[in-house]
């Protein structure tokens, strides 16, 4: 038995290893197939005023005239090593770029997740629990609306509203110039931008929730419960609350990327210095390297999440592991 | 309890298709036409809507952008409907190892973010236009329908008739589009619906944030594009107007995505709640 076990934890980490290979060979190769030329975003305009002779010289040090397989191979012997090159558009190391953005959108993203799991599952339960009657379809109304809000015009309506007209709350940034170790001030920049992330998700959750209660709720355990002389709440939040745990939470498990990438379009309004804006940045000034690492750390941890989430449903639910667990990939994917 | 069919978000549906596509004799100005005189004016008698920070007039540009926008939906989602159904139904029918190989594929690409791919593949292909952005969509959008149509194959391969056809030396793509296609096309209708939304969605956050279709081309994405301009001078009209619109779309799109999702089971629930409590 603990063999088996062992062996299964070698199994999953060889098959997250050849994934994650996987999507570098891929990042890859789109990348240097894209036609903007990386030099420019070095250098900038003085490209023009360099000769060929110093262009050539200067691809030749970074490396951009190797054929594609030597670059790949090159960029993944550096990647082993830690070293995932130079950010062209920043002129230092990427990994630098990235660690003193990484903070803030974890801040955004956990934030988010947190209150959206915790927010998603009372929500789910009080809905499931007054099924049909006026505030479920008041709920449910409200989510339909909300989840045909695209992030952005939500951003910008928050900002029109919070920022602009009542002058309530910061509109753009993580912390005011000079105030950057002044939590009040940190947090008073999270609200809007947060308030988007939850806003944008959380009806899907909290729907799915309320749709897995209800057909819990409808087996005939509830019945013989019901019969034994339990309250209608009691069985509700112990036996059926149970019944639809496992499947939560590894929904939950494929959500947290989800979320996580749903922040990119929040911060890139609110220019929240996170990943997202990164993301955007490097896509902007064909910044490669940088985009490629980001692509990849997102993917990564997307990878792990999913497997993760299979094998917490799968250790739970002995049925999925034969059927094939189909959760994530929704289609509410931006 | 049968749905009811969305007679709302139909009708209005239609009257903002007829709206966009009509835009030629409904346009009371030049949607491209920057009136440098009559810039950031509220909406009144003579701009309907008001005008954006560039002078354009909003009314003719909504009429006008909506047509890229709802062509850009429909293109990119035909595009992946043709992709998911192809990849979905050989993996279905293929063996182990190609199946194994595809879904693997299907799952790669639904681990880097729909955002980030699509921004990525768009850097690739350089400046947007509204083909090459209806692509880009359209390869990023494909997933999560092939998963669908697989499932749906593997359960329906192995019934007598597609056997039958099969016996009687009928190929691939006679069993598909005879066979398979007519079972599958429900479950799929949904998904294309969705597809239409989000394809939508995409090409009005991309355009949103200036990797998508440039402001001189008009769709209710590019126009939105000013809207940070907008913020400063208070010019509401900018971004409340044409989100409506997009937003109107979206919400009628989906009614009829839900609707086609076919009926959902209510047995009586067993919690009896409303008797005891």
């Amino acid at each position: 038995m603990r063999k088996l076990y062992i062996s299964t934890i070698l199994y999953n980490a060889g098959k997250f290893a050849l994934r994650v290979f996987a999507l570098s060979l891929l990042v890859f190769t789109i990348s240097r197939l894209a036609p903007g030329d990386p030099l420019y975003a070095y250098y900038g305009d003085r490209v023009e005023k360099m000769s060929v002779a110093q262009q050539e010289q200067a691809r030749e040090r970074l490396g951009l005239n190797e054929p594609l397989f030597i670059q790949y191979t090159r960029w993944l012997q550096g990647a082993f090593r830690g070293d995932f090159g130079i950010s062209y558009q920043y002129k230092t190391d990427v990994k630098e770029v990235i660690a003193a953005r990484i903070g803030n959108t974890l801040i955004l993203g956990g934030l988010g997740f947190l209150l959206i799991f915790s927010l998603a599952l009372w929500l789910g339960l009080f809905c499931a629990w007054r099924e049909d009657r006026a505030a479920d379809r008041i709920i449910c109304r409200i989510g339909t609306v909300t989840s045909c809000v695209p992030e952005f015009w939500m951003s910008l309506l928050l900002l029109l509203v919070f920022a602009v007209w009542l002058d309530w709350l910061p509109g753009s940034g993580a912390y005011s110039v000079g105030k950057e170790r002044d939590a009040a001030d940190r947090a008073a920049h999270l609200i809007l931008p947060l308030a988007v992330v939850v806003l944008g998700h959380l009806w899907y959750y909290a729907f799915q929730v309320r749709n897995r209660l209800l057909e819990e709720v409808r087996a005939d355990y509830v019945l013989l419960a019901r019969m034994k002389g339990l309250g209608g709440k009691q069985v509700l939040y112990r036996h059926c609350l149970q019944g639809a745990l496992p499947s939560y939470l590894s929904m939950m498990a494929v959500a947290f990327p989800h979320i996580l990438g749903g922040t990119y379009v929040v911060e890139t309004v609110f220019s929240y210095p996170g990943i997202g804006t990164l993301a955007y940045e490097s896509a902007r000034y064909q910044d490669y390297n940088l985009l490629m690492v980001v692509s990849l750390l997102t993917g990564t941890v997307v990878i792990f999440c999913n497997m993760l989430a299979r094998t917490v449903s799968g250790r739970i639910d002995p049925r999925t592991r034969v059927q094939g667990f189909t959760g994530g990939g929704e289609v509410g994917d931006f | 309890m049968k749905k009811k069919f969305p007679v709302l978000s139909f009708i209005f549906l239609t009257g903002i298709v007829m709206f966009c596509f009509a835009c030629g004799s409904l346009m009371t100005k030049d949607p491209l036409y920057m009136d440098l005189a009559h810039c950031n004016e509220a909406p009144g008698k003579e701009f309907l809507f008001g005008t954006d920070t560039m002078g354009r007039d909003i009314f003719s540009m909504i009429s006008y952008g909506g047509r890229i926008s709802l062509t850009i939906g429909i293109l990119a989602t035909l595009l992946s409907t043709i992709l998911a159904v192809l990849a979905g139904s050989v993996s279905g029918c293929a063996s182990a190892r190609i199946d194994g190989f595809l879904m693997g594929l299907t799952e790669l690409f639904l681990s880097v973010p729909g955002l980030l791919l699509t921004v990525f593949l768009q850097a690739v292909f350089g400046r947007a236009n509204v083909y090459s952005l209806s692509v880009v969509i359209g390869l990023t959008g494909w997933m999560s329908m092939a998963k669908v149509v697989r499932t749906e194959v593997l359960q329906l391969k192995h019934t007598d008739y597609v056997l039958a056809a099969k016996c009687l030396g009928g190929g691939f793509f006679h069993v598909l589009f005879r066979h398979l296609a007519p079972n599958f096309f429900p479950s799929v209708l949904f998904i294309a619906v969705m597809n239409v939304r989000n394809a939508i969605v995409a090409e009005s956050t991309l355009s949103f944030m200036g990797l998508g279709l440039p402001v001189e081309e008009v769709s209710w994405g590019s126009i939105l594009s000013l809207s940070k301009n907008a913020l400063l001078s208070h010019s509401w009209w900018i971004i409340v107007i044409p989100g409506v619109f997009l937003v109107g779309t979206l919400l009628c799109l989906t009614n009829l995505g839900n609707y086609m999702r076919g009926n959902a089971n209510r047995r009586h629930s067993n919690l009896g709640c409303r008797k005891y409590d």
